[in-house]
């Protein structure tokens, strides 16, 4: 057993900080500070995209033929990880989950067309999953593709399209076969967002977020888009979420933010000779943070080691979502209590603190605890799977 | 990075769980209910099989230093409940000469211990919140030190060849191996029947030659002793609380209520869901402090994270564990019962999740 990174992978993350600082320049910074671009999309931010591409980054475990370099899993994590500490809103649901699943189930023409141009930094993907009446039910979803002459034709509504207001394709789950089980009907096809049948319309969150109805009307893909067998879907969206739910739950920004948030507190005055950090209270709830921080990125390295042997258990990937997605939700409120009022002043005056990241964050962090999967059915999963409990009714 | 067990670690695993389910069954637990809770038989048969050996060198007969080999002897004790307390001994005296000592007569103890011969620990001591700076005093006249002070919580003192006594003296705190007929031991009745005891030293004699540790490590040797203690009492309480998980799941997967097994019950599962996520945060934060002190001689932090994890653990997962059980819970002829007394001993020794927290926010917010 070893649970500490190797002098390798130290070395990887020092050298990405450094990456990062170069990258990030004043003028991306300045594109990410204005709320239409807080999740990427703009002119800088697809310029860094294609940079890290190019360099090499995004594709750090994956193949040779799709442009990697077959590194570890956790070499990919600590990349991840340390963008995201950056704040970049890295497009981790495309390079992380879907891209690998195109990689490995997708047509030829995808594996040369889509996964490569994911690695280069040149695509991003929306996720089309949810509909209007299945959300947690997602095997209900009537979204449908019709086999024709040469391809599908694809009709239907989906909710919470996240990002497709600058994705390049969806990565849409279709029914296919309407005699079968719930679960058994499904595919999955790769559909582009220029498609005259496309269309969306906003949907703005309590986190400054924005998401997307999308619609597709009359969509005519080719049969080079269908991913992995035909009404075998449902295999590919499971193992997607796994993926998916691992990504939501890096460690890195959480343990960025607390870092900041100690450092402020070191050096914020409260009276002539006591500062913030003195306050027994004070120090309680960054123990309590540190406690959590320290499970969490246990629990993340462990599913990455257990990802290179290729074996990601149902059990543990509903662990790590559940604990992370609580556990970010309490965080940011012990370390908001610790800077108090100041927490809750936005981006816009002199006494704003932390460049107002927590009164952002804890505003984006409820949607964790039912996207990707609501926390009660990975309960379910982990009593299943885990504990070998009877299913629940 | 690598979290998988050694093919060593499961076979330590695999035969630990052989000879401890014969030796904890329900009848003969039981027989420790109420009196002196030590098996003999089943120390020597651990000995015999090489376990008191486990996280020592192999130049003392010891099968190699790894602590999480030792980490998962004190799981399986405390996954089977076993009648024995072997903290003080395995890791407080044993743990400490073999990082500390050396003195060829002190290495000797290693081989002794790992024979079967019993040593324990008095560290902590009635009110004093900091174990590392001790009430008990040493006054060094010439070559002896003069001993006194009250220790309690100590383990199976009375049948201990010798004692590790903490104390503090004009040259720091001192390690010092008291022979046991030296000290007057008075058995305390806690909650959990464990051989617990208070340890008086009145005046009590001593070479300066018992001081297990090289002039001014006193207090390193302390902090480490303190550290892997909690980490190992940490592996304990995972034991303890793995084992009621399993019967939470046991229990709730036959039990049939409204026509249908009450494990169907959300409410039920997603209680018994949330234990098992606590009891694997347990388990990381247990292998992260016990690899890391592999290493470091101090790991106060991982520590202090390990102990505070344990502690909630205990709390939370003895709670439910009753709750989900409901009356066979708290029923006698049942199993459950002897965990959640346990868990309770484990959630306070060494330190509540709330004093840990303390401490570690404050190593947080100062110099580190």
């Amino acid at each position: 057993m070893l649970i500490q990174l190797n002098q390798k992978q130290i070395k990887l993350q020092n050298e990405l900080q450094e990456y990062f600082e170069n990258l990030i320049t004043p003028a991306l910074k300045s594109e990410l500070n204005q709320p239409e671009y807080f999740e990427g999309g703009g002119p800088e931010f697809k310029k860094a995209m294609r940079t890290m591409g190019s360099d090499g980054w995004i594709g750090l475990s994956w193949k040779k033929e799709f442009g990697g370099k077959e590194l570890s899993s956790i070499e990919q994590y600590i990349f991840v990880e340390t963008v995201m500490r950056t704040g970049f809103p890295f497009p981790f649901l495309t390079t992380e989950s879907v891209g690998p699943m195109i990689a490995e189930h997708g047509s030829e023409w995808a594996k040369e067309e889509i996964a490569t141009k994911i690695l280069k930094g040149e695509l991003i993907f929306g996720i089309g999953y949810s509909e209007p009446n299945s959300g947690t039910d997602l095997a209900s979803l009537q979204t449908k593709a019709i086999k024709q002459a040469d391809g599908y034709l694809i009709n239907g509504q989906k909710m919470w399209t996240s990002l497709a207001n600058f994705s390049d394709y969806i990565w849409l789950a279709t029914r296919t076969d309407f005699e079968a089980k719930n679960h058994k009907g499904i595919s999955m096809f790769i559909v582009p967002t220029d498609d005259p049948g496309f269309s969306m319309s906003a949907i703005n969150t309590l986190g400054d977020v924005r998401t997307n109805a999308t619609f597709y009307d009359n969509i005519h893909v080719p049969e080079t888009h269908l991913v992995g067998e035909l009404n075998q879907g449902w295999s590919l969206i499971t193992s997607q979420l796994n993926l998916e739910r691992l990504a939501l739950v890096n460690h890195g920004p959480v343990e960025e933010l607390y870092k900041d948030v100690l450092k402020t507190a070191r050096s914020t005055k409260i009276n002539k000779d006591k500062y913030l950090s003195d306050l027994s209270w004070v120090k309680h709830n960054f123990a309590q943070v540190h406690s959590g921080i320290e499970a969490l990125k246990l629990i993340c390295w462990k599913q990455t080691w257990i990802m290179e042997s290729g074996q990601l258990n149902m059990a543990e990937a509903s662990v790590a979502k559940v604990y992370g997605s609580e556990f970010f939700i309490e965080a940011y409120r012990l370390m908001m209590e610790i800077m108090g009022e100041l927490s809750i002043l936005k981006n816009d005056s002199e006494l704003t603190i932390l460049n107002a990241r927590l009164e952002r964050m804890y505003r984006t962090a409820s949607i964790l605890t039912f996207g990707g999967g609501t926390n009660e059915v990975q309960r379910d999963i982990i009593a299943m799977a885990g504990l070998l409990m009877p299913r629940t009714r | 990075m690598d979290f998988s067990e050694l093919s060593h670690q499961s076979e330590i695993r695999d035969s630990l769980d052989k000879i401890l389910s014969e030796h904890c069954s329900q009848e003969c637990l039981k027989e420790y209910d109420s009196n002196f809770k030590h098996d003999e038989n089943l120390l020597s048969l651990l000995s015999s099989n090489g376990f008191l050996g486990l996280g020592l060198n192999k130049k003392y007969g010891g099968s190699g230093e790894d602590l999480y080999d030792l980490g998962i002897l004190f799981e399986r004790l405390g996954y089977h409940a076993a009648p024995l307390s072997l903290s003080g001994c395995l890791v407080d005296v044993a743990q400490t000469i073999q990082k500390f000592s050396n003195k060829e007569s002190s290495k000797i103890i290693l081989s002794s211990i790992i024979a079967g011969e019993i040593y324990t620990s008095a560290i902590l001591e009635p009110f004093n919140q900091d174990p590392e700076n001790p009430i008990t005093t040493a006054i060094i006249e010439d070559d002896q030190l003069i001993i006194s002070g009250t220790k309690y919580l100590s383990e199976i003192s009375s049948i201990a060849k010798s004692i590790l006594i903490s104390a503090n003296s004009n040259e720091g705190v001192l390690l010092v191996l008291v022979d046991s007929d030296q000290v007057q031991t008075t058995e305390l009745t806690s909650t959990a029947n464990s051989p617990l005891f208070k340890v008086e030293l009145d005046s009590v004699r001593v070479d300066r030659e018992s001081i297990i540790h090289e002039k001014g490590r006193g207090l390193e040797a302390l902090r480490y002793l303190i550290q892997i203690n909690m980490v190992m009492r940490s592996y304990i309480a995972l034991g303890v609380t793995e084992k009621m998980t399993s019967l939470i799941a046991g229990y709730t997967s036959e039990r049939e209520q409204f026509g249908r097994v009450i494990g169907t019950f959300q409410a039920v599962s997603h209680r018994a869901a949330d234990c098992f996520i606590e009891l694997e945060c347990l388990r990381l934060v247990n292998q992260q402090a016990s690899i890391n002190l592999n290493t470091s001689l101090d790991c106060e932090n991982d520590a202090l994270v390990s102990k505070i994890w344990a502690g909630n653990a205990c709390h939370k997962i003895s709670y439910s564990a009753q709750h989900l059980h409901g009356g066979m819970g708290v029923d006698k002829d049942y199993v459950l019962w002897r965990y959640c007394l346990l868990a309770k001993e484990c959630e306070l020794i060494n330190g509540s999740s709330s004093q840990n927290i303390d401490r570690l926010g404050e190593n947080l917010t100062t110099n580190q």
